[in-house]
């Protein structure tokens, strides 16, 4: 590999230099959207689980129809999880005063990256728990509505599988907001 | 090997719903309809039809009785199994592939019957009317080519030209066809053709169905090869011992005949096979098939029901009663196909029960009422606490 090392100085030095060189606003920004969009796969992922069970189970049984769709509102929470963390986030970016070419020299670089880091990793934190937990709700769900539909005394008590399978959903945004909470983008130089 | 591999798998737990979902959730959803104890209950108190049919109108088959003035056991067995067949039809139209596939596969074992059932009556010499009005509805061919089935001449080339011109088309054509190569390539010089006995060649059919069905799901995988697959080793295994056993007293007996004939009856699948299939081809009577039923401890229980005289209960009854503890099981996982075979199975052991009960009424004997296997009942001997290991 030493060979092929490009040694002009218009040359990166591989991927240490490419993600220490990227935008802060960019890792931010990603951060957003990993957040809102892993959580929506996560819920979508959940309701499509439970709702063919429950709607081929209230075939047999109608009565089971409007108490089951608390477990789709379970699942939609996570996704609502996801827009919140995202909204948060999305208020923290902003423009600094001046259009510059270059930054100036006394810019907050510390914070700037700190901001970008931070913003990436909770938006992670938060999309990557609510897929697990959109999942883990929609397949309980889906066996909640079928043992509903043969036995009424199930629904309560599987209903609190389904209760903790959403908790992890709310681990992320809670880890999500710690680590967006001082997370401030500079908008001017250092006085 | 006749059945093209499945495009996809079943899915696991994450992914069963995206295709199965609504399916699997419907036939959850008919196992409530399944007769409880105090519907079994009450019926074995009856003592007459009507009373029975008063009771009927109480369960899920108050619709189908409700069309028939006078009930009798073959009347009853007729509208049951039509509501069987309504709701299988139901599930096979709302099916996607490999679902559906599946779904034929089960009933590819009717269509056999079938086949075996317009055979037999087309040497006989009953007409052909009669015959497709006694076919199960399960397996019901095309109008056309049920009615061309007593067209074959039973000589030389006849089973043959009924599978060029008939079969080949059907489901079954290619087990058919597996089987006249089979004779073929063993029968030799003689004319196997025309002197293979009709229980002969259904025991191959099935033979050849049961394996063709457990290749297929060992190819669906995850907990459908699972499930399935025990359930066809179980199936495949009855089938041998009851071949063996039936022909304790048939030329098939004969030393010359077992090893050439009754071996290649015994399906490819099962617990007992590779080695216990061959222990069997030697088997000569009941005492020597004992002696190697008592190698596999499944089956030894079962076997002791018979060698003890058979005057509670027949080795049928042992094995049905096997059967119904395995299939009730394929009910207690999700996400798997298992659950539309076991399904349909233990609807016909239900209907076998409605017909035992109603027969049992209908001729006044109420002290063989209670010899039925009652599905999903709470008193099986299997789900009692105490006598626990």
């Amino acid at each position: 590999m030493a060979d092929s090392t490009c040694t002009s100085e218009f040359c990166n030095a591989g991927w240490a230099e490419i993600l220490t060189h990227m935008s802060p606003y960019g890792y931010a920004n990603f951060g957003i959207a990993f957040g809102l969009g892993l959580s929506v796969v996560g819920a979508a992922w959940g309701i499509w689980l439970t709702g063919a069970s429950l709607v081929g189970a209230a075939v047999k049984a109608p009565r089971i129809r409007s108490k089951n769709l608390i477990s789709v509102i379970f699942c939609e929470a996570t996704a609502i999880y996801g827009v919140i963390m995202a909204i948060i986030l999305a208020n923290k970016v902003k423009k600094p005063d001046e259009a510059t070419y270059f930054l100036d020299e006394d810019w907050d670089f510390p914070g700037f990256y700190y901001a970008g880091y931070g913003m990436f990793s909770a938006g992670l934190s938060v999309g990557l728990t609510n897929i697990a937990s959109g999942v883990s709700v929609g397949i309980a769900g889906s066996s909640c509505a079928i043992a509903d539909a043969q036995d009424p005394s199930l629904f309560v008590k599987i209903l609190i599988v389904e209760i903790f399978a959403s908790a992890l959903g709310i681990f992320g945004i809670i880890v999500g907001i710690i680590q967006s909470n001082s997370c401030t983008f500079p908008i001017a130089p250092l006085e | 090997m006749t059945t093209p591999a499945p495009q996809s798998d079943a899915g696991n737990l994450s992914t069963f719903n995206i295709l199965h979902g609504f399916t699997e959730a419907l036939v959850r959803g008919m196992r409530s309809s399944f007769m409880k104890d105090s519907d079994y209950h009450h019926m074995t108190q009856c003592d007459t039809l009507d009373d029975f049919r008063l009771n009927m109108t109480e369960t899920d088959y108050s619709e189908s009785v409700a069309d028939i003035p006078n009930l009798t056991p073959s009347g009853l067995q007729e509208a049951a199994l039509e509501k069987m067949v309504t709701e299988f039809k139901y599930l096979r139209t709302q099916a996607v592939e490999p679902l559906g596939q599946f779904l034929d596969f089960i009933t590819y074992e009717y269509m056999i019957e079938n086949v075996m059932l317009l055979l037999k009556g087309t040497l006989s010499g009953r007409d052909i009317n009669e015959l497709i009005a006694q076919c199960h509805p399960l397996g019901m061919f095309k109008e056309s080519t049920m009615r061309s089935v007593p067209t074959f001449e039973p000589g030389p080339r006849g089973y043959d030209d009924l599978y060029q011109t008939v079969l080949v088309d059907t489901p079954v054509g290619p087990y058919f066809a597996q089987f006249l190569q089979d004779s073929a390539v063993h029968g030799g010089s003689r004319n196997v053709l025309e002197e293979v006995e009709i229980e002969i060649i259904k025991s191959s059919l099935i033979k050849y169905w049961i394996e063709d069905f457990a290749a297929y799901c060992s190819k669906l995988g995850g907990e459908t090869a699972t499930i399935m697959g025990d359930l066809l080793k179980v199936r495949a295994d009855t089938n041998a011992i009851n071949i063996t056993l039936n022909s304790f007293g048939t030329p098939l007996n004969e030393p010359g005949m077992r090893f050439s004939d009754r071996k290649r009856l015994y399906p490819a699948v099962g617990h007992l096979y590779p080695a216990g299939t061959s222990m069997l081809v030697d088997v000569g009577d009941e005492d020597e098939l004992g002696r190697v039923l008592e190698l596999f401890p499944q089956y030894s229980s079962i076997w002791g029901v018979h060698a003890g005289g058979g005057s509670e209960k027949s080795i049928d009854d042992a094995f049905y009663e096997r059967d119904v503890q395995q299939l009730e099981l394929a009910f207690e996982g999700q996400m798997h196909f298992g659950v539309f075979y076991a399904f349909v199975k233990l609807k016909e052991q239900e209907i076998r029960n409605l017909v035992w009960i109603s027969e049992c009424i209908l001729q006044g004997q109420k002290d063989e009422i209670n010899k039925f296997v009652p599905v999903f009942s709470q008193h099986a001997p299997w789900r009692k606490s105490g006598g626990r290991r």
